[in-house]
């Protein structure tokens, strides 16, 4: 019979502890939170009490919502361990000793219901060590997950189970963590560091000797193998600094305590000067206040300018920007090849860094892993490379890989020796090879359906140069964004009609559409740096167009014959947000951050936000006057001070999703979400009636500014703030209306067009945009 | 043999009465220029030109210059004229006090390149070449440089150059491959070989002072690893007067089409002691710098010669006796009418007089916004003033030299066969005028400037300051009941502009060809409103002063119907190459290479 988590306990409110508890809670899971009594403490539960409260603040939030927070019970494994006995899973985020665990684990066992589960999130003990001395049943219901830090974020879970551990219980937790948490659950074999931090620490601090060895500056190596490689921005340099230069020397006496003798690990010296002058120093990194590999100090302004330690010399200095003829040659489409053969310092650091860790981990399979496609992604999860090791090889080609490591002295592994690809794609199935040297399809949960699997099998159905349009089956087609960051421009609204057209009434093969996207953000709004250009050139006629053909087609979608169904993750801003607006559901990733932001940019939402905040929000109360008004307020508040989600439970609370919207916690599970939610919308959907709203008028608006100006003597407006929430005040309280009749969807959407158009002609409303475009960040005049 | 007079009352009506010249004298530094002042400057400067530099210009076409043991003569009279320019001052009239200068307003020097180019193109080349060197040292050089170099670059006594191309790299100079070796004293021994540089050696000064791009010995590849030095043609002694030889030879001189009497020399350096100018591998800043003021004045020289030849071909239009009126015998007791009762031959006149008073305004407009860039104390006066500048360089520079081209053509072929024989003097304006097309950066290269670069950079900021101000003045006027003949028509093609704009953005964010195909055609779209808006705002003072207006009528009547003319007759074609610009770059890229 499955095991059901319905509740769950983490023991040890650390960092990592208090994190998964928090994160428990955002899937819906009432959690206990226990930690030690502190010596003559008053406070009992003061060390999981002190957790949460410092979680309610924490930037980022490891809170999805203020429910969330309801849901984490503080207490202490004194006097709490009987309640462990209404719980499913017992997480254990204690210190990592097992002479603190093994105590631990036994009042655990005596005090859990038979069958609960038992996890640990250690991160280095190997499975059989902390089962040693338990009881067999402790041992049949005891696994390893082992979660990143922040655990909201960080998407890779390592699951290790033991030959003891009951298959109901591996099943179980792949599952609450795969569907509820949202995790990419990879499945390790029990051996030191599992996957991610085996092979990413020896890539770490290999990357440092060889820095060292090749004369490369901080800043070169981070670029090294930033862009080409595809490492995240932070650098290897940067990660170091944000895990804490003091911990390093541990991990690796870790990893030399526990390696099998012949690792190749082994051979990486411990010690590292520039690191061991750091931290003699006592600038272990972002922790401290000194800094790390860099720092961030005052210069003569004031200004926060970043230095950097010179690795030869251990002095500090003024960062500078990496300037090496590899970096500029290794650009675009077959970059990394380009950068591995480029006879200079970045190159050479390259090809050394890469012949010896990605062989490492090319030996390193089956031992951690059956699978290559389980270390890759453990590797993309857990520390947010773009490509895992063996994609790595396959952009140098396995056998120019192979030669490479020869030049280099380096034996070569099994894997590598085969001579064949590790990836390929036969019959639009993504298939890696195996060990064995066969190929087998990279495997995907059930209810996993990629739109890059799609993309595989065909060809899209409608495509133009900023959308495509997608067969994803049973009759549903997903149109996809492909512009820069997902801007919404001209391209993608003559899309959208294009697919209104294309399915019709829904009577022909297509029924419902979904609107998602593979991207890290579904949309940034509206593409801004077209919207600017037209205001320099002056072009006000074809802006105020490009205005209307977006209301136009939102509004078509909106009251298209066949369902519509948006599925956004990460940001949707602005025209994002706005065409969740106008679709029949949501199926929204946990982590999106929507938002109606163009007050930032100096304009209001004109593509129909306003109109719909107001038609949902106000509509519903507008026979109470007092209630309306307030409606009114509440939007007019969210608008003006461009309010984001910071997740989609809180999308909900700001009223930009509705209670029947769904979430979905894993992004990989989106799609086939949307696309069973289209689906229950087809059989006898009726497209929703033109709508309108009675709303309140100047007498509305003179409420609104009241509050304005009472902020702007607080100072906490600017005056180009005052200028745009006019304009807002203006929209949503219907203009010159004198309240006696509603004002339907078409008035809206001019009242939206005039101010939209009047705000664009003013100075203060082109300096925001400009401003945006050129720093990213928004203007405050 | 060619006349030239200076057209200085048009000079001073665009000055006191179309661009608002009295701003500039509020500026810090320019009190004492007033228009009065102005006015007198530019009257000398006619003077020069017309007496001293005119006379000797068909002689040193015909005669070149010479090459000797590697050094090079000018043809007879130039350095005499030379003597007289440098003792009057003029190379010293917009320079920097801090460095003997005095100080004038740029936009008047705007108006003197157009004498000098008018009357002695090849002779404006030399003291051209020294105000760009002049200018590069000032914004990038470093103090003791500038000390030693500056006050006698800004007196005349020395004169200089810009070494930029090689043989194999002309518009692409990251190829470039002249080495600067550093030395122990922080100086640097240059080595490579320069061609096409004009006044690369020359009889009229003591000394040249070259400024190079070269590569150091571990700079990046490609653009970013040029440093730009200055290469004296002789070191100077202790006493700072130029002394020993510093390995720059003159190998030879070209020999070309036109501005003959302007040495365009192969230059060989061996180990020549050089020093930087501005940051390693940053010499590209050093070098827009110069090019930019050297592209404007490049415009300058389009518009001098189409001025000169249509000072000739009006008085040829009014002498030559050939043919009768269509409508009946104008001049029934000579034996034939003058040419200028032609409609054909009108067309020609109106268009070039259309053209010539049209950029004279925009030149003298371009360079009030160099002043104010330079001089203003309000940081967005300076920033927006600079983008105008930059916006409208290559305009300035492609859209005057090819108008520069086509006028004089068009003034030729108005002597008939007498225009192709050299004792006229108008073959000769054709010849010298074809160059300006070519250096400086081609106009194909101006084009794609201002298509891929201008236009796109920061979302179109560049645009705002020429369409706003437009697009304001176009509402008010097509509301006025003289203006709207003029305003309506010219708002459509406005509109048209906005158009073709947005089309190229757009369209090339896909596909790079499609602002490539379309760039030459936009950038003479582009030079047409942008005259269009000199003549709605000339027109507009026509009108105004016309009621008031006593011995000066003339001049207002002849305004509106050029202006006529340039509304109904020039600014249309816009429409064609509207059309054109629409039909996008697949008609240019569809044949295959090997079809050609």
């Amino acid at each position: 019979m499955a095991i059901e988590i319905r509740r769950a306990a983490v023991i040890g409110a650390g960092t990592m502890g208090s994190g998964i508890a928090a994160h428990l809670a955002n899937a819906g899971i009432p959690v206990l939170l226990l930690d030690i009594v502190p010596d003559g403490a008053a406070d009992r539960n003061a060390l999981a009490g002190g957790a949460l409260a410092r979680m309610r603040t924490q930037q980022p939030a490891p809170f999805m919502s203020a429910e969330a927070m309801g849901l984490v019970t503080p207490g202490n494994v004194d006097d709490d361990l009987g309640a462990l006995h209404e719980v499913d899973w017992i997480i254990e985020a204690v210190f990592e000793d097992p002479a603190v665990k093994a105590p631990l684990y036994a009042k655990l066992d005596a005090a859990r219901r038979p069958g609960s589960i038992i996890t640990s999130n250690t991160s280095t003990i190997p499975l059989q060590a902390l089962i040693a001395g338990q009881s067999a049943a402790f041992a049949a219901d005891f696994a390893i997950t082992h979660f990143f830090n922040p655990p909201r974020y960080m998407k890779l879970l390592e699951l290790v189970s033991g030959p003891q551990t009951r298959p109901e219980v591996t099943a179980a937790l792949h599952q609450v963590c795969d569907e509820r948490l949202g995790k990419g659950v990879v499945v390790c074999k029990d051996t030191p560091g599992f996957i991610a931090n085996r092979i990413g620490t020896f890539f770490m601090y290999c990357a440092m000797h060889e820095a060292l060895k090749h004369g490369l500056s901080v800043e070169e190596a981070d670029a090294v193998c930033g862009k080409p490689m595809g490492l995240p921005k932070t650098g290897v340099f940067g990660l170091t600094d944000l895990v804490g230069l003091d911990l390093m020397p541990h991990i690796m006496k870790s990893f030399h305590a526990t390696l099998p003798a012949g690792d190749a690990f082994l051979a990486l010296p411990i010690t590292l000067a520039p690191m061991e002058r750091l931290i003699a120093a006592g600038n272990t990194g972002r922790k401290s206040k000194g800094g790390g590999f860099t720092r961030l100090v005052p210069d003569a302004s004031g200004k926060r300018v970043k230095e950097v330690v010179d690795l030869q010399t251990g002095e500090y200095r003024a960062e500078r920007e990496p300037r090496l003829a590899s970096l500029s040659a290794a650009r675009g489409k077959g970059a990394l090849k380009t950068l591995v053969s480029f006879d200079d310092r970045g190159g050479r650091f390259a090809a050394s860094l890469l012949a010896q860790s990605l062989s490492y981990a090319a030996a390193l399979v089956p031992t951690i892993a059956d699978r290559v496609s389980a270390v890759d992604a453990a590797m993309r999860l857990g520390y947010g490379w773009n490509f895992g090791p063996f994609e790595l090889i396959d952009q140098l080609g396995t056998a120019a890989f192979a030669a490479l490591l020869t030049t280099h002295g380096l034996a070569v592994p099994p894997l590598v020796a085969m001579g064949k690809p590790f990836y390929r794609t036969d019959g639009g199935v993504l298939e890696e090879l195996l060990p064995s040297g066969e190929y087998s399809a990279v495997p995907r949960g059930e209810g996993v359906l990629l739109l890059a699997d799609v993309k595989r099998r065909a060809k899209p159905v409608m495509k133009n140069a900023s959308a495509s349009v997608w067969d994803i089956g049973d009759g549903v087609l997903c149109l996809e964004f492909t512009s820069k960051m997902n801007t919404i421009d001209p391209e993608i609204m003559a899309m959208i009609r294009q697919v209104i057209a294309a399915v019709g009434d829904g009577s022909g093969p297509h029924k419902a559409l979904v609107v998602y996207n593979d991207g890290d953000n579904f949309s940034v709004g509206a593409n801004l740096g077209l919207a600017l250009f037209l205001m320099n050139i002056a072009s006000w006629d074809a802006l105020e167009q490009s205005v209307a053909d977006g209301q136009a087609t939102y509004a078509a979608l909106l009251h298209a014959p066949f369902p519509v169904v948006s599925a956004p993750a990460g940001m949707a801003l602005g025209g994002g947000t706005e065409i969740l607006l106008h679709s029949d559901a949501v199926q929204a990733s946990a982590e999106c951050y929507l938002g109606l932001v163009e007050a930032g940019v100096g304009i209001v939402p004109g593509w129909g936000g306003c109109k719909e905040m107001v038609l949902r929000h106000v509509a519903p109360v507008q026979g109470d006057a007092a209630k309306a008004m307030a409606a009114v307020g509440q939007v007019f508040q969210t608008i003006a001070t461009a309010k984001t989600s910071t997740s989609a439970a809180d999308a909900r609370s700001l009223g930009f999703l509705r209670a029947s919207d769904g979430i979905t916690m894993n992004r990989e599970r989106l799609l086939a979400d949307a696309k069973a939610r289209a689906l229950t919308l087809v059989p006898g959907y009726t497209p929703p009636a033109s709508r309108s709203v009675t709303l309140p008028g100047p007498r509305g608006k003179g409420m609104m500014m009241a509050g304005v100006k009472a902020m702007a003597e607080a100072g906490k407006v600017t005056p180009h703030d005052i200028v745009v929430a006019d304009h807002l005040a203006s929209i949503v309280s219907g203009g010159d209306t004198d309240g006696s009749a509603p004002l339907d969807e078409t008035a809206l959407f001019a009242l939206e067009r005039l101010h939209f158009m009047q705000l664009a002609h003013t100075s203060g409303t082109l300096a925001r945009v400009e401003h945006m475009l050129a720093t990213g960040k928004p203007l405050r005049n | 043999m060619p006349t030239y007079k200076a057209p200085l009352d048009d000079m001073k009506f665009i000055l006191n009465d179309v661009i608002d010249y009295s701003r500039l004298t509020t500026l810090p530094g320019y009190a004492e220029f007033d228009a009065d002042t102005a006015m007198s400057v530019l009257e000398g400067a006619a003077q020069f030109c017309e007496e001293v530099l005119q006379p000797i210009n068909q002689s040193g076409d015909a005669e070149g210059c010479h090459i000797a043991d590697g050094q090079v003569t000018t043809p007879v009279g130039f350095k005499a004229a030379y003597h007289h320019y440098v003792e009057a001052g003029w190379p010293a009239l917009a320079a920097d006090e801090a460095f003997g200068g005095q100080g004038f307003p740029q936009t008047l020097r705007f108006a003197v390149e157009e004498m000098i180019c008018a009357s002695n193109l090849s002779f404006g080349m030399f003291p051209g070449l020294s105000h760009g060197a002049y200018h590069a040292l000032l914004m990038h050089g470093a103090d003791d440089l500038k000390a030693i170099w500056l006050p006698k670059l800004v007196t005349g006594e020395w004169a200089g150059t810009m070494c930029l191309t090689e043989a194999h790299c002309g518009t692409d100079l990251g190829l470039l491959t002249t080495k600067a070796e550093p030395q122990a004293d922080g100086s640097y021994a240059i080595t490579g070989n320069k061609i096409f540089i004009s006044a690369g050696d020359h009889d009229l000064t003591d000394n040249i002072v070259h400024l190079v791009l070269a590569r150091l010995p571990d700079a990046p590849p490609g653009i970013k690893g040029i440093s730009l030095f200055i290469v004296p043609k002789f070191l100077l002694d202790a006493d700072g007067t130029p002394g020993a030889e510093n390995g720059v030879r003159c190998v030879s001189i070209e020999h070309k089409m036109g501005i003959k009497a302007s040495p365009t020399c192969v230059l060989a350096f061996e180990n020549s002691i050089g020093w930087l100018v501005g940051e390693v591998h940053k010499g590209m800043r050093g070098m827009f710098t110069m090019m930019n003021a050297a592209r404007l004045a490049v415009g300058m020289q389009g518009l001098g010669l189409s001025e000169v030849a249509y000072q000739n071909a009006v008085s040829y239009a009014k002498d030559r006796l050939q043919g009768r009126s269509l409508t009946g015998p104008k001049n029934p007791a000579g034996p034939a009418d003058p040419l200028i009762v032609h409609p054909d031959v009108r067309r020609s006149l109106m268009t070039i007089r259309a053209f010539n008073e049209g950029a004279r305004a925009l030149s003298l407009w371009v360079g009030t916004h160099i002043d104010l860039h330079e001089k203003s104390d309000d940081p967005q006066v300076r920033k927006d003033a600079d983008d105008f500048v930059a916006l409208m360089t290559p305009i300035v520079k492609a859209y005057f030299t090819d108008m520069g081209f086509e006028c004089t053509n068009m003034a030729l072929q108005i002597y008939g066969g007498h225009g192709y024989i050299r004792e006229y003097g108008m073959e000769q304006f054709v010849r010298d005028a074809r160059i300006a097309q070519i250096y400086e950066g081609a106009n194909g290269i101006q084009a794609l400037d201002l298509v891929g670069r201008k236009l796109p950079q920061d979302g179109g900021r560049l645009l705002r300051y020429f369409f706003h101000p437009l697009s304001e003045r176009l509402a008010r006027t097509s509301q006025d009941p003289q203006l709207k003949e003029f305003a309506e028509p010219f708002a459509k093609i406005f509109a048209r502009l906005q158009q073709a704009t947005q089309f190229i953005a757009i369209k090339s964010l896909a596909n790079p060809d499609e602002a490539g195909a379309a760039s030459s055609d936009y950038l003479r779209m582009f030079g047409l409103v942008a005259l269009g808006d000199m003549w709605l705002r000339m027109a507009e003072v026509a009108y105004a002063r016309m009621p008031t207006a006593n011995g000066d009528r003339a001049f207002y009547d002849a305004k509106l119907k050029t202006a006529r003319f340039f509304f109904t007759k020039m600014l249309p074609e816009c429409h064609g190459l509207f059309a054109r610009i629409m039909a996008g770059s697949a008609p240019v890229m569809a044949l295959e290479a090997d079809g050609f």
